[in-house]
């Protein structure tokens, strides 16, 4: 009976998780390592719209045009000042410079915000519709919709245009694509920038059932891990199932066993999927060079 | 060349222990909970420095040490002395049971694994009451230590002292080990360790278990200080305060973990007035010593000439090794396992 309730709430979080997997994927194709930072995109974006909506005002679609940009330039500026002086290190030193952005953002989040929680509106004041009598609530299918529509304009992005291709060219060989004249680092600012946008998307769109408070964005991160590293890390529809299969399965083991399992299942995934089939459902299986 | 940083730290630590008897409570609290963080920032260098595996999971063990050691010693009744190196035992042996699976998988992977091990800890020590008492936290019963009473900071100092000094003298020992060398090439090149005859599973997998040691005792110590255990202080934020201690300190170097150690428990002291500024330190001081100082404030006092360069990756890398590394990594910009 609540099964269909259940699949409606976990599609849509899996969505959400499948945009943050997307962030994390881009950056792992072009430049090979995960970042830490993306959880801030997510705050930065929830944020941006809270200040944009409720404290100026305006309308709802000028605070996710304005929570879009304040994503995309966050991206920008972490792998202009972060990245950028780092990019021939080794992995190590650009995940913990990450991890560096990432509390830094923290930190500046608290200072304006402190330690209290805020609420967001959701786009269509708590309506909800009845299909095939399940009552689903608006905002769910609102972040589906949203979130496929993001997919869809990245699929364009990277099929249609000629920056798109040259991300795609960089993620295959970056060497092949400098040789044809592609510049990296232009590829690596559009990564970021486009990491940090899906980041404040997702941030705007998770807003209204996450509430606002400065790390909002580290737990759902780690679902994003979870749904990247499920889907393989390198591919683009493997987030999207990898994220769909996360939500779907917590909000089922949260309905049926324990809600308190809700918060470790992801961890669980991570960790079966790591020692099991360390290079996911999805992932082409790497080969050691000697 | 003169070897001053140790010989500066034996004189403070004399003169610490001198001191103890004219500190007021709160210095001297300030400087136990030192004694416990270098413990652990040494034990972080290990298989962050010098074996070079990101793991994200000691702060998970330092829990488990600081629950472990309350428990031994409320429960069972086990003396201080017992206890401590109990509890890093018993962190020790979950550190291994997460590392053993883990060093399998490689590089970021190995991230993953041990971030997602820390949240799930981080879970356990609020959801399993019925040990830990959740959310309450946990006060630290008195101590005794034959038959005297460890109820003030400064009855505490001296066991927490030579305890400290026990694990620095360990870790030295360790590191000049064959052991030690092994950690270090297998860093290095991890091929050429295998050609040599390691088994660099096994060496990751106790270089995992050794620093999951010192976690386990510093977590005990660490409790031992504070006299309460918080569930929420082992956290993402205490991980990377250690990274941060190890970082700024100097990634493999003993000398620089302590020194990061002191470095990042008073300065967060210094500013518990402003929410959120301890985080936009770190942050901060992460970002600049990975760019602009990789080898930390040891690397410094290397260059200095006051600390003596080892050859177990403490040495300065030069101009020519850095080139050559920077070509390298040029022309291989995906580390050599994810070659598609």
């Amino acid at each position: 009976m609540d099964l269909p309730v259940y699949l409606v709430v976990g599609i849509s979080n899996g969505t959400l998780y499948a945009l943050m997997a997307l962030g994390l994927v881009l950056i792992y194709k072009t430049q090979n390592f995960v970042p830490f930072v993306n959880g801030e995109f997510f705050t930065a974006g929830a944020f941006a719209a809270f200040t944009v909506f409720k404290i100026a005002m305006l309308p709802y679609w000028a605070a996710v045009c304005i929570a879009v940009l304040a994503g995309a330039a966050i991206g920008l500026i972490c792998e202009r000042a972060v990245i950028r002086p780092l990019a021939n290190s080794h992995h190590l030193s650009l995940v913990m410079a990450t991890v560096g952005a990432s509390i830094l953002l923290q930190g500046m989040a608290r200072l304006r915000w402190g330690d209290d929680i805020y609420t967001f509106p959701p786009l269509l004041a708590e309506a909800k519709v009845t299909i095939a009598s399940v009552p689903i609530a608006m905002q769910n299918l609102i972040v589906i919709i949203a979130s496929l529509i993001v997919m869809a304009v990245l699929f364009g992005f990277f099929t249609y245009t000629k920056l798109g291709r040259q991300v795609k060219a960089v993620s295959q060989s970056l060497v092949g694509a400098q040789i044809i004249g592609v510049n990296p680092n232009r590829v690596y600012r559009t990564t970021w920038m486009l990491s940090g946008a899906i980041g404040a998307v997702a941030g705007v769109l998770a807003a209204p059932f996450t509430l606002l408070y400065p790390d909002m964005g580290s737990e759902i991160l780690i679902k994003g891990f979870a749904a990247a590293i499920l889907g393989g890390l390198t591919s683009i529809p493997g987030a999207l199932i990898g994220g769909l299969a996360i939500g779907i399965s917590e909000t089922l083991i949260g309905g049926y066993i324990n809600t308190v399992f809700i918060k470790i299942s992801a961890f669980a995934v991570i960790m079966i999927v790591l020692l099991v089939k360390p290079q996911g459902l999805f992932g082409t299986s790497s080969i050691g060079r000697v | 060349m003169m070897n001053r940083i140790p010989a500066a730290g034996i004189a403070a630590v004399i003169l610490l222990s001198a001191a103890s008897i004219f500190l007021d409570p709160y210095t001297q609290y300030l400087v136990n909970l030192i004694m416990s963080y270098v413990v652990i920032a040494v034990g972080l260098n290990i298989v962050l420095g010098f074996a070079g595996q990101l793991s994200f999971a000691h702060s998970a063990f330092m829990g488990i040490g600081a629950y472990a050691t309350a428990l031994l010693m409320a429960e069972l009744h086990f003396p201080l002395p017992l206890a401590l190196p109990a509890a890093g035992l018993i962190s020790a042996v979950v550190g291994l049971c997460v590392g053993l699976p883990a060093v399998r998988v490689r590089g970021l992977y190995l991230a993953l694994v041990t971030i997602a091990c820390l949240y799930f800890f981080s879970w356990v020590f609020v959801h399993w009451t019925s040990v830990t008492n959740g959310t309450n936290g946990m006060a630290v019963s008195s101590l005794t230590l034959l038959g005297w009473r460890l109820d003030t900071d400064a009855q505490k100092f001296y066991p927490l002292l030579i305890t400290m000094l026990l694990m620095m003298a360990l870790a030295s020992a360790i590191m000049r080990s064959r052991l030690g060398r092994a950690l270090v090439m297998v860093r290095d090149a991890e091929l050429a360790a295998q050609v040599c005859g390691i088994n660099v599973m096994q060496t990751k997998a106790l270089a995992f278990a050794i620093s999951a040691f010192y976690a386990g005792v510093g977590g005990g110590m660490f409790a031992i200080s504070i006299s309460f255990i918080d569930p929420h202080s082992f956290g993402i934020l205490q991980m990377v305060t250690q990274f941060g201690m190890v970082l700024i300190g100097g990634l493999s170097s003993l000398a620089g973990a302590a020194i990061g150690a002191v470095l990042l428990t008073v300065l967060p002291e210094l500013l518990r007035e402003f929410r959120g500024a301890e985080e936009l330190l770190y942050g901060l001081l992460m970002i600049v010593f990975i760019i602009f100082m990789p080898d930390g404030i040891a690397g410094f006092l290397r260059r200095r000439g006051w600390l003596k360069a080892t050859d177990l990756g403490g040495r300065a890398p030069s101009r020519a090794d850095r080139a050559i590394n920077r070509k390298t990594v040029a022309q291989n910009p995906l580390h050599e396992s994810e070659q598609p």
